[in-house]
């Protein structure tokens, strides 16, 4: 298990108003991982966000259905804010189409 | 440096709070259309008369001001970056407007304006209270200073006049609560609702929404500020010169204050469009930033009403017009495509939220018939057209022709409106 295999799954969580997962949205900003646990540092596109509890309850449930034996842990940060510079490659593309 | 993810759940505002003030609207601009059906014979004659006002009343605090007001509650949090402080009182104002607002149009319709039509004058005032108090709380326990935050509140301050002023008005039938005959105030109070509230609102959360529905990277807070002050500037300019005729000074300052302040909106949303990540547009988004085209119409009439009031000439039927164009233009453009952006993400959280994560659920754009919506459009568009054409070459047929039209549109709204509020839980086996 490394850091890319844990994004690889987060990729499966959607923005449902953007449509966009969260990965390429870069919403994403760390994921620690050891032998018992993983911790994931994640933003939303604007704080409050009415889809934001959906969201991170659906990082938490994608990881804990991938890695039943770790404990997971969701933190919110709003430092730095997210703007829509932080969109990868793959995301502005998808978006542009 | 993070904050755990319990410190944000729970702090959704309930839909039980926001639905309700969805389907009254979506039913008061159902009721509007028809009562436009069936008085438009009325749109000849003077404007201060009661079944257009009744009209009026529908669509302002029906339709428009119950629309707003639901959305508000579910999106302050994004726009002041806090929680909704008060359910209790978000609720309360549901339902002293959803009383008052009847009361007071039925009122108007059949022109008997006693204690029933004065009650409701006095609950729709204290629904505004409410409104406002919770908002102004709101913001008060936001950490972050944000330009919008400041519209919003500032529009609620200019609604609660609005209300009061218009009850006075009311009174004043039978009361003489004010010095003149209450026709010489009725465009001070309309235009404290229109651009005080309407206005400065619409501008306020299109200025945050746009941008972000777009994924724009546009941001210019001190183009905000400028908007803020020409609108609020126009507003006072215009009071104080309509509140004292002996000045006797035209309102073409005030209005060129105003279209500066529309310009200024109008660049400010194409710059968000010019700098948009997301390139295709649904057609909700069409249809809202159709609303903006819709200002300047609005603003295109007034100009010419100023120009025949300067002349002493007959205003009549360009009333009707400008009135037509703000409440069943651009007001109504906005709530129909923005009801679609936000009331199926509304329901999809409270349905799909603790089911599964998203990939196993559908979509909320799939909540409602696009087909549906598209006819809808189409249908508003063409009666809008019928009516706004029909006022101004004085064709009755005509009028009816887009009125009927208009209906239509209400139905297919309401339908989609329900269809969207009845969403059952689909089997997410199925999408897996």
């Amino acid at each position: 298990m490394n850091e890319n295999q844990v994004k690889q799954h987060l990729q499966e969580v959607i923005d449902p108003e953007i449509g966009l997962n969260i990965v390429d949205l870069g919403l994403v900003y760390g994921i620690k991982l050891d032998q018992k646990s993983i911790q994931v540092t994640m933003t939303l596109t604007t704080q409050f966000c009415p889809m934001g509890t959906s969201i991170v309850e659906s990082v938490e449930e994608v990881l804990k259905e991938s890695y039943p034996d770790h404990a997971v842990e969701v933190s919110l940060t709003f430092e730095p804010r997210w703007n829509a510079a932080m969109i990868s490659a793959e995301g502005k593309a998808f978006l542009d189409g | 440096m993070g904050t755990n993810v319990t410190a944000s759940a729970g702090k959704d505002v309930p839909v039980s709070v926001v639905l309700p003030f969805y389907l009254y609207a979506g039913l008061s601009f159902f009721v509007a259309t028809l009562l436009l059906f069936f008085s438009s014979e009325s749109l000849g004659g003077h404007h201060f008369q009661p079944k257009i006002l009744a009209i009026t009343h529908a669509m302002a605090l029906g339709w428009g001001t119950m629309m707003i007001l639901g959305a508000s509650y579910q999106l302050v949090p994004v726009l002041v970056e806090s929680k909704l402080q008060s359910i209790v009182l978000a609720k309360t104002s549901f339902w002293l407007a959803a009383l008052g607002i009847p009361m007071l149009v039925y009122g108007f319709h059949t022109f008997q304006l006693n204690w029933i039509s004065h009650l409701g004058g006095v609950a729709i005032v204290a629904a505004v209270l409410c409104y406002a108090i919770n908002l102004a709380w709101s913001v008060s326990k936001s950490g972050t200073e944000s330009v919008q935050a400041v519209f919003v509140l500032t529009a609620s301050l200019w609604l609660l006049l609005t209300t009061a002023w218009g009850l006075l008005l009311l009174l004043n039938f039978s009361m003489s609560t004010f010095p003149a005959d209450s026709l010489v105030y009725l465009s001070a109070h309309a235009h404290i609702g229109i651009i005080g509230w309407f206005l400065l609102l619409v501008m306020g959360v299109g200025s945050k929404l746009i941008p972000m529905f777009l994924i724009s990277k546009y941001s210019q807070d001190k183009l905000l500020w400028l908007i803020y002050a020409l609108t609020n500037g126009a507003l006072v300019l215009f009071l104080l010169l309509e509140l004292n005729p002996h000045l006797q000074i035209s309102q073409y300052p005030s209005a060129a204050m105003m279209g500066a302040g529309l310009l200024v909106f109008a660049f400010y949303c194409r710059s968000a469009y010019q700098h948009r990540i997301r390139k295709k547009l649904d057609p909700q988004m069409k249809i809202s930033l159709l609303a903006v085209a819709l200002l300047l119409l609005s603003f295109s009439v007034l100009v010419a009403l100023i120009n025949l009031v300067d002349t002493g000439e007959d205003t009549g039927r360009l009333v009707f017009a400008y009135g037509f164009s703000i409440f069943f233009g651009w007001i109504t453009a906005i709530i129909l495509g923005m009801t679609f952006k936000t009331l199926p993400f509304i329901v999809w959280n409270l349905v799909y939220r603790h089911q599964s994560s998203r990939r196993k659920t559908p979509d909320p754009n799939a909540l409602f018939s696009h087909t549906v919506f598209r006819v809808m459009f189409i249908l508003y568009g063409l009666g809008f057209i019928g009516v706004f054409a029909g006022i101004l070459i004085a064709n009755h047929f005509i009028i009816q022709s887009g009125a009927f039209l208009m209906i239509l549109a209400a139905l297919l709204y309401v339908w989609n409106l329900g269809m969207v509020a009845m969403h059952k839980p689909e089997n997410l086996n199925s999408h897996e």
